[in-house]
């Protein structure tokens, strides 16, 4: 049987093992990124944002609490390989595993990921492919066409991500605010948070034009998270600058990234990233220091963001910008996610600062806030 | 917000000797928050009955006072010392329901001193059920369902609402002490009466079984700006049902999904908020029904625990540390994380590891309780093991038990161990999976998460895979990693362990050494604390120059305990001081030698050959110290150095002498020193044969039983004739009978000296209080002696020089000596640091671990060091002793040659009779004031017993004795209440100790029978917590204590030499 192998865009092999059960092993190429959340697997794999990447897992054993349908973030799994120390493969909880290659996600376990996490952390975000092959230069030559192919795709991967039909949601509070999200490769909580506390919905597409936005008449403009590089999104800004000052604003992970950029702001690319569901924030909003769920590979470059715009939040492990908030043009942009999914809620208030700055908007329609 | 400036000056209160349930996790988190005060600049006043602990070694705190953790000692030491503040937190239940006690009886207010950490609000909120369950339902968490009784009506009435099983917790106790699980009626009536008695509010919460739920722990810990992080999260492998300290647990949890965690955390977070904790650590306890995923609240504690030990060993976050430095006003954001250097501490560690916990046990020390786990901690120690995955994690700590190189041996399958908790119910689990018991009928048995079994069953078909294939690389790495020991896999091939070992290195099989590093290799780590793992390929050298490996001690034991850690940390700051780099290898995660920043390299590793020399082999040693762990790195010394190491200090030959009883005999004859006489006997006629050569009375022992057991005083033939019938069964040609002579009443002593190659000082001479006979781990002692006459003592030191001479020891020695009619016999040689080693550097001054090593390493004393002489000591000091009779149901208190005790106790005074006051207090022996004595005497004690009698009469007490006992009193004109004995129908003197009447009890046995007969006097004593003497000397020295602390006048004062 050929052997299974991840291969770094340098040409550096880490080889593994494949579940018997994979018996026709997907090869595929992508960004190689780890991800140090204990649990959550299944809400990591679904959500749009990890488009065109493998991840690592630094948590040696998945699969262990089998699966959840209700926990999925998009209606399908974005990700390119699944790779980890040890995949749970025993009757009871089997399921993750099966999962994962009936949507032809190749597995790889009995990688040494820690040796694996501390080059990625090196390197920073490099490409790779999971082939298998005969032997690492087997694996090598396969791996460089197919990164090489990887690489082609169109740079707005949030277009791809998105929804290309608008969809309308009733929300569960007949008396909350009606808001349009744009959707960047929306996290399936994000919308479910919303629905909880407004009382209609409606997800655009992430290149809607503003004027059919403006139709919906909303109270405020969700932006959802996404992949990709911020500064490769089309159109977005242009409808984000439509609205920033007369509508509260609020952007979440690409969101954020994207509000900056219609601001006038830079986003640069992160080392190797954010992905994990303990990075202390420090928020100035909720004036609390907390943990968050985080998966981004680029930041806002603080020294660009207007004078208008205050930043708020800080991540406190490397002092990068994590959110900032206007006062004068009522946005808000969250770098990490207070929807969690996985990691923890402790961010979720933010919602209820958003929503308020949206009742406070539809209250007094003709006065600046506050 | 930074430190608050106007704490300069903090009392932290430790938590007293060592008990099940409280063992040295607080001497690691004492000593960690002495050392974080310390570094910021405040004034550390340290108070801890426990002399064996790191913590009260005078460098670690500005002022150190060991004495009684008791109100009217802690006001003293606040009225002397004016603290601005007191940490309650770390020191355990003890701490906590002392600081609770100061606040109520205004002492803290009178003195204005403020409580940091937890407030009496906070500490009654969590301990107080009530209070607690009314903070849950305001939340909305749930919790099982119970009943708060306050008395045996109520306890019935609310046994009719629940039904069976029960679960019985008295409020404010601490391992769970006086709670379990009824099943029936009878057992439920029983145990409420035990219960109630044991509350000291008498209040018992009657709760809801939730056996066989998944039990979790959060560690969390929250700073003064509301911060709340969860450091670990642990899952309990044993369901619910068995105490979390009795259960083997994982770190992180392995089975809950996110979603699940999540909701968990989030109840943590409110739970702690509405407690009111402003700062510190704390955990709380979850239980989840396996079927519905319901979950309810077990219980939280407001402190550093057990469990915080764990997790800080097990994440690399030092929870004692930050918890101090919370307390005084630093946010958790304001810290630095230590492991990474770059980050805060704000932050929740993540894991790539697993880590396993697995309890160590000591039924065999207490004949007559049943190897049952229940809600009543049991365990008296631990190890822990980290590996990359479940299965290794969980092999290396079954190895790390030290009870057996293959770790998962195969035993005598017993279905019934598999169907309950027991200690020995993990290697029947595994049998039971070689005997082809399905996983289903595994779960359903033990209802244990078949997550956890599947891990198993995993392991156990890989053994027949392995047995039955041709051994290729690719096969024995893979047992590498599924955490095979190589004692397993050679029994498996039937080899022997070495050539297992010698293919393996000649396949180039070698572990990798993995960091703890707090965050899953996102950060880079410069802290050399390391763990083994298979699952990679080695590469890099972690060696340093000058580097010298410490063995240490592994998982407490009854007799190997806390002392040994208290040597181990001790050699490693001395080898600092003398410029060598130090590896600290250890597998208990209690101690403070497995702190990371302790020793400069830290292996957290099971202590047996194959994983110490794999350590080796990567960071090449100049040498290791096997003197300071105990018996077991002596126990590995010779293996050790077959392998290529280098042994220090006294060598194999020194230490063969000492330990082979043969050649330690012959030397003593050619030494000329007394021996007791001694013979073997393989069956009764060769003991018949050698009887008169030993003489009565006698111990007789069989060999090859470990830890003592199957000892008894043999009196007369009779006895003898009925030994050899009893133990038949361990006695044979290969395996004889040891038949010592008993030397009757003489006075014992334990003497510690260090010696090195051209010179030698004696550390001290403690004289045992009780008479030959008792363990020396389990009699009083003291020192200066009160008793030896000066002549005698000069000669013990003489022939402790000649003999160290002898034996050429190159460190420690300890001897053991028994005096009778002015004739000094050697009982025992130990070639290693010993449990007195502490207790003698607290009462003397004199540095003996810091000695020691010179000796080992060949070094010269200074002319400061060569005049320490302990005979200068200023004060005298008494070890008091704490056993752990009260958790093992139908134990005896009796005691003898086999150690039972748990921990020990320091009292210092300028008087004996103050000292022994302070000793007794802190071992938690009550001296009542006045009341009624029960005594129950032999006859040969009767007599000498009469002036004690007398002084007794004089404080006011009062006498009950069974019938001979007051029979003889009434003829010497003692007045005794003449009662019945057991047999003799009632009300017999058992249900007038029972009944609470009697205040303390001198009951003197010999012989088996009598032994037996009063068998049910003492357990009364031990479920009502009333004083036992069981030895005259014993019961003089009591008195003594009773006569001053009569007098009400203590001093305290803190170490100063």
């Amino acid at each position: 049987m050929l052997k299974k192998y991840l291969v770094l865009e340098d040409g550096q092999v880490f080889a593994g093992e494949s579940l018997a059960a994979q018996t026709e092993f997907p090869e595929t190429a992508g960004e190689v990124v780890f991800n140090t959340s204990h649990s959550g697997y299944e809400e990591i794999a679904t959500d749009p944002s990890y488009m065109n990447q493998i991840i690592v897992m630094t948590a040696p054993m998945q699969g262990n609490y089998g699966i959840d349908d209700q926990v999925w973030e998009s209606k399908r799994i974005w990700i390119k390989g699944f790779i980890s120390l040890q995949m749970q493969f025993s009757k009871a909880n089997a399921t993750w595993a099966q999962r994962l290659i009936e949507h032809k996600v190749p597995i790889m376990t009995e990688v040494d990921t820690r040796k694996l996490v501390l080059e990625l952390r090196n390197q920073g975000t490099p490409w790779g492919a999971v082939v298998q092959a005969a032997n690492e230069n087997a694996a090598r030559e396969k791996a460089k066409g197919l990164i090489a192919q990887a690489k082609q795709v169109d740079g707005d991967w949030v277009w791809e991500a998105s929804r290309k039909e608008a969809q309308e949601i009733v929300g569960d509070n007949a008396h909350g605010p009606r808001v349009a999200v744009l959707d960047f490769g929306a996290k399936e909580n994000i919308l479910r948070e919303l629905k909880k506390r407004c009382s209609h919905l409606k997800v655009f597409p992430s290149r809607a034009d503003a004027k059919i936005i403006e139709a919906y008449q909303p109270d405020g403009i969700m932006l959802t998270n996404g992949p990709g590089d911020p500064a490769e999104v089309k159109n977005a800004p242009a409808t984000i600058r439509h609205f920033v000052g007369k509508l509260p604003v609020f952007g979440i992970c690409m969101g954020h990234q994207v509000l900056s950029i219609a601001l006038g702001a830079k986003t640069y690319k992160l080392k190797f990233g954010h992905r994990g569901a303990n990075h202390p924030i420090q928020d100035r909003i909720l004036d609390m220091i907390y943990m968050s769920s985080q998966n981004h590979g680029y930041a806002v470059d603080s020294t660009t963001l207007p004078e208008s715009a205050q930043v708020t939040h800080k991540n406190l492990n490397d002092q990068t910008v994590a959110g900032f908030f206007s006062e004068k043009l009522n946005c808000l942009g969250i770098q990490y996610h207070p929807e969690s999914h996985p990691g923890p809620h402790d961010a979720v208030k933010l919602f209820d600062f958003f929503v308020y700055k949206m009742i406070q908007k539809k209250e007094k329609p003709h006065h600046a806030h506050h | 917000m930074p430190r608050l400036e106007k704490f300069k000056r903090v009392l932290i209160i430790g938590s007293g000797p060592i008990k099940i349930g409280q063992a040295c996790e607080f001497d690691y988190s004492g000593t960690q928050a002495c050392k974080a005060l310390m570094a910021e600049g405040l004034e550390v006043i340290l108070v801890n009955s426990n002399p064996a602990t790191i913590m009260t070694d005078p460098d670690i705190a500005t002022r150190t006072y060991v004495e009684p953790l008791e109100v009217e000692f802690l006001e003293k030491i606040l009225e002397k010392e004016k603290p601005d503040a007191v940490i309650p937190t770390l020191g355990g239940q003890t701490a906590l329901n002392l600081a609770l006690s100061l606040d109520k009886k205004g002492i803290l207010k009178k003195h204005n001193v403020q409580l940091l950490g937890a407030t009496p609000e906070v500490i009654e909120a969590a301990e107080d059920r009530e209070k607690f369950r009314a903070i849950l339902d305001e939340i909305g968490a749930k919790y099982p369902r119970s009943e708060m009784v306050k008395n045996f009506d109520q306890g019935i009435a609310a046994a009719d609402v629940l039904g069976y099983p029960l679960i019985l917790r008295p409020n404010y106790t601490l391992g769970g002490g006086g709670g379990g699980v009824a099943y029936s009626p009878e057992e439920y009536k029983q145990m409420l009466v035990q219960a109630l008695h044991e509350s000291p509010t008498s209040e018992v919460l009657v709760e809801e079984s939730i056996l066989g739920w998944k039990e979790f722990e959060l560690e969390v810990m929250r700073d003064s700006n509301g911060t709340f992080v969860v450091v670990c999260s642990i899952e309990n492998f044993d369901p619910c049902g068995v105490h979390t300290g009795d259960s083997i647990t994982v770190a992180p949890q392995q089975t809950l999904s996110d979603r699940e965690y999540q909701a968990m955390r989030d109840e943590a977070c409110k739970i702690i908020n509405r407690v009111g904790i402003q700062t510190g650590g704390a955990n709380v306890q979850f239980a989840t029904n396996p079927k519905t995923g319901e979950r309810v609240v077990i219980e939280m504690n407001p402190r550093v625990s057990r469990s915080s030990a764990l997790a800080s060993k097990a994440t690399g976050f030092p929870i004692a540390k930050i918890a101090a430095l919370l307390a005084i006003g630093y946010q958790l954001h304001e810290l630095k994380n230590d492991i990474t250097q770059v980050t805060p501490t704000c932050y929740e560690p993540a894991l790539d590891y697993v880590v396993t916990k697995i309890p160590r046990f000591a039924f065999e020390k207490f004949q007559g309780s049943k190897d049952i786990l229940t809600t009543q901690m049991k365990s008296v120690g631990e190890v822990m093991a980290i590996g990359r995955t479940f299965q290794e994690s969980f092999m290396k700590a079954l190895a790390a038990l030290e009870k057996n190189t293959e770790a998962i041996q195969e035993v005598d399958f017993d279905l019934e161990k598999v169907s309950y908790p027991n200690s020995q119910r993990i290697w029947h689990i595994f049998q039971a999976f070689r005997h082809g018991l399905s996983l289903n009928m595994l779960c359903e048995l033990t209802q244990i998460t078949p997550w956890f079994l599947e891990q198993l069953e995993t392991i156990v078909k890989f053994e027949s895979t392995f047995k039955n294939a041709e051994l290729t690389t690719e096969l024995l790495l893979k047992a590498k990693r599924l955490g095979f020991t190589d004692a397993r896999l050679a029994k498996l091939k039937d080899f022997q362990t070495s050539n297992l070992k010698n293919i393996r290195h000649k396949f180039g099989i070698r572990p990798a050494f993995f960091q703890v590093d707090t965050c899953a290799g996102e950060f880079a780590s410069s802290t050399p604390y390391y763990y083994s793992t298979y699952w990679s390929k080695p590469e890099g050298s972690i060696a340093m120059p000058k580097t010298i490996a410490v063995i240490g001690s592994g998982p407490n034991r009854i007799g190997q305990g806390i002392e040994f850690d208290y040597s181990c940390v001790r050699g490693v700051k001395a080898l600092q001081k003398l410029g060598y780099k130090v590896a600290m290898l250890n597998s208990n995660p209690e101690t403070v030698s497995t702190d990371y920043d302790t020793s400069d390299l830290l292996f957290f590793e099971p202590l047996t050959l194959e994983h110490l020399t794999e350590v080796f082999n990567v960071i090449k040693p100049e040498g290791f110290i096997a003197q300071l762990g105990g018996q077991t790195p002596i126990n590995l010394a010779r293996s050790l150095t077959q392998e290529g190491f280098k042994l220090l200090g006294s060598s194999l030959n020194s230490i063969d002498l000492a330990e082979d009883r043969k050649k330690f005999a012959e030397l003593c004859r050619e030494l000329n020193l007394s021996i007791p006489n001694s013979a073997m006997a393989g069956n009764i006629g060769e003991a018949l044969q050698k009887e008169s050569e030993v003489g009565y009375p006698m111990i007789c022992r069989p060999s090859y039983v470990i830890g003592g057991r199957r000892m008894e005083v043999i009196e007369n033939r009779g006895e003898l004739e009925s030994y050899f019938e009893r133990h038949k069964d361990f006695i044979g040609g290969k395996n004889p009978c040891l038949m010592d002579q008993f030397l009757s009443g003489a006075l014992e002593v334990d003497v510690d000296l260090v010696r090195g190659k051209n010179w030698i000082l004696v550390g001290g001479i403690i004289e045992h209080i009780e008479a030959a006979g008792v363990h020396s781990g389990d009699s009083m002692g003291v020192v200066p002696p009160q008793r030896l006459k000066q002549e005698t003592l000069e000669k013990i030191e003489k022939l402790s020089l000649k003999l160290a001479d002898k034996l050429n020891v190159e460190g420690h020695l300890n001897l053991q000596l028994a005096i009778k009619n002015d004739v000094i016999y050697v009982l025992e040689a130990n070639p290693r640091s010993s449990r007195s080693v502490p207790f003698l550097a607290k009462a003397t001054g004199i540095p003996l671990v810091d000695l020691g090593m010179k000796g080992q390493l060949g070094l010269e004393l200074t002319a400061e060091e060569k005049a320490y002489d302990w005979k200068k000591i200023k004060q005298v000091c008494v070890k008091g002793v704490v056993f752990p009779f009260k958790k093992f149901q139908d134990s005896d208190s009796v005691l003898g040659p086999e150690m039972k005790s748990t921990g020990e106790s320091m009292g210092r005074a300028d008087t004996y009779s103050e000292a022994l006051v302070k000793a007794f207090v802190s071992s938690h022996l009550a001296l009542p004031k006045s009341g009624e004595v029960f005594l129950s005497l032999r006859d040969k004690d009767k007599q000498p017993m009469l002036p004690l009698l007398s002084t007794l009469q004089k404080l006011g007490f009062t006498f009950s004795g069974t019938r001979g006992t007051a029979e003889f009193l009434k003829e010497h004109n003692v007045q005794c209440l003449s009662l019945n004995k057991v047999h003799e129908g009632r009300p017999h003197c058992v249900d007038r100790i029972r009944s609470g009447q009697v205040h303390f009890v001198i009951n003197t046995t010999a012989g088996r029978h009598a032994v037996e007969a009063s068998f049910a006097i003492r357990r009364a004593c031990t479920d009502y917590s009333i004083p036992c003497l069981t030895e005259s000397d014993a019961a003089e020295a009591f008195v003594l204590a009773l006569e001053k602390a009569k007098t009400g006048r203590f001093e305290v004062s803190h170490l100063s030499f």
